[in-house]
């Protein structure tokens, strides 16, 4: 074997285990297209699938779409229609409330007129009120004087009628002397002859019967212009007319009232001795008849 | 048989056993490579000349 050969040899075995390694490593290297041609068609049947899913579902909504469509367009009728409606009752509405409005007006004035007319006659049932009161009290004052000056007639009167019986008592009494003088100038000596009419003592004012009862009260109401005060019991507890209850504060002596009129649960009377010191009877002052 | 042909044709002997090594390397170096080759494309394609 020559050289050359065993050269050859040697270079032939070197280029083939050198292209076989290449050979080798190209195939250990290579993609497997087969798997990727096949992953890919999977792929793709299924994106047609879904493509196709979309497109049924695009198609439904489409369908959706319409009817919701046709629905909101025949409720657009229906609402414009009612819209109509409504709008015709708000025109309605709105004349008939100027119309009202035109008649509160009318009202306003009259009742405005009304309210002129009410607080005249008040001023002048306050007015009357006022003429009344003083009437009343004037008419208390009236009786109380009457009733003082009653008194005093009988009193009076009282005093005439034994003035009367004194005098006809002594008039006996000097035709008794007279005739004693007689039948002593004449001899003869007569028996004392009796008064017939007998001696009286003097009218005295008749006493209330407060003092048998122990009230107590507490003045609700001053009228220092009338001279009236209202106590805070009546008739149901007591009280009647001509009571008279002292007026106190605290220790201090304010007043009399003499009780003129009576009501259930309260009773007005005028006021009398009032102590000017004490700047008179005011409300929550307690009234008694015995100190 | 007479000598002379003996003398003519004598029995060829290998002239070194290291080159007949290195070409039974090459050749089973092919070999493997081809067995390789065929293997990866079968298992893969499941086919060896065909283009599927």
């Amino acid at each position: 074997m020559s050289n050359l050969t065993k050269i050859l040899i040697v270079l032939l075995t070197i280029s083939v285990i050198f292209l076989c390694g290449i050979v080798v490593t190209y195939v250990a290297n290579a993609d497997n297209y087969k798997q990727k041609y096949a992953q890919l068609n999977s792929e793709r049947d299924s994106l047609e699938q879904e493509k196709e899913s979309l497109s049924n579902q695009l198609k439904e909504k489409i369908q959706q779409k319409d009817d919701l469509e046709k629905a909101l367009n025949s409720q657009l009728a229906t609402l414009k229609t009612r819209a109509d409606e409504l709008q015709t009752k708000i025109n309605n509405i709105e004349r008939e409330r100027a119309e009202l409005l035109e008649r509160v007006n009318g009202w306003a004035s009259i009742t405005k007129d009304f309210q002129a007319t009410t607080e005249k006659q008040i001023q002048l049932l306050t007015t009357a009120q006022e003429d009344v009161k003083q009437l009343k009290a004037e008419q208390i004052k009236l009786n109380k004087e009457l009733e003082q000056t009653s008194a005093a007639l009988v009193e009076k009167t009282a005093v005439i009628e034994a003035a009367e019986a004194e005098k006809r008592r002594l008039i006996e009494e000097k035709a008794d002397l007279q005739n004693q003088l007689l039948m002593k100038t004449g001899g003869k000596v007569a028996a004392a002859a009796a008064p017939v009419t007998q001696e009286k003592g003097y009218a005295l004012p008749a006493q209330t019967s407060t003092a048998a009862l122990d009230l107590k009260a507490l003045i609700s109401e001053v009228d220092i212009k009338n001279s009236l005060a209202t106590i805070s019991i009546g008739s149901a507890d007591g009280v009647r007319e001509g009571m008279k209850f002292h007026v106190t504060r605290g220790s201090e002596f304010v007043c009399d009232v003499l009780i003129v009129d009576v009501d259930t649960d309260k009773a007005v009377g005028v006021l009398e001795l009032v102590q000017s010191a004490t700047g008179g009877p005011k409300v929550g002052d307690s009234a008694v008849t015995n100190l | 048989m007479s000598p002379e042909a003996q003398i003519r044709s004598p029995k060829p002997a290998a002239m070194s056993n290291l080159y007949t090594a290195l070409l039974a390397v090459a050749f089973g170096v092919v070999l493997a490579t081809a067995a390789f080759v065929a293997v990866k494309c079968y298992f893969i394609y499941e086919t060896l000349f065909k283009i599927p």
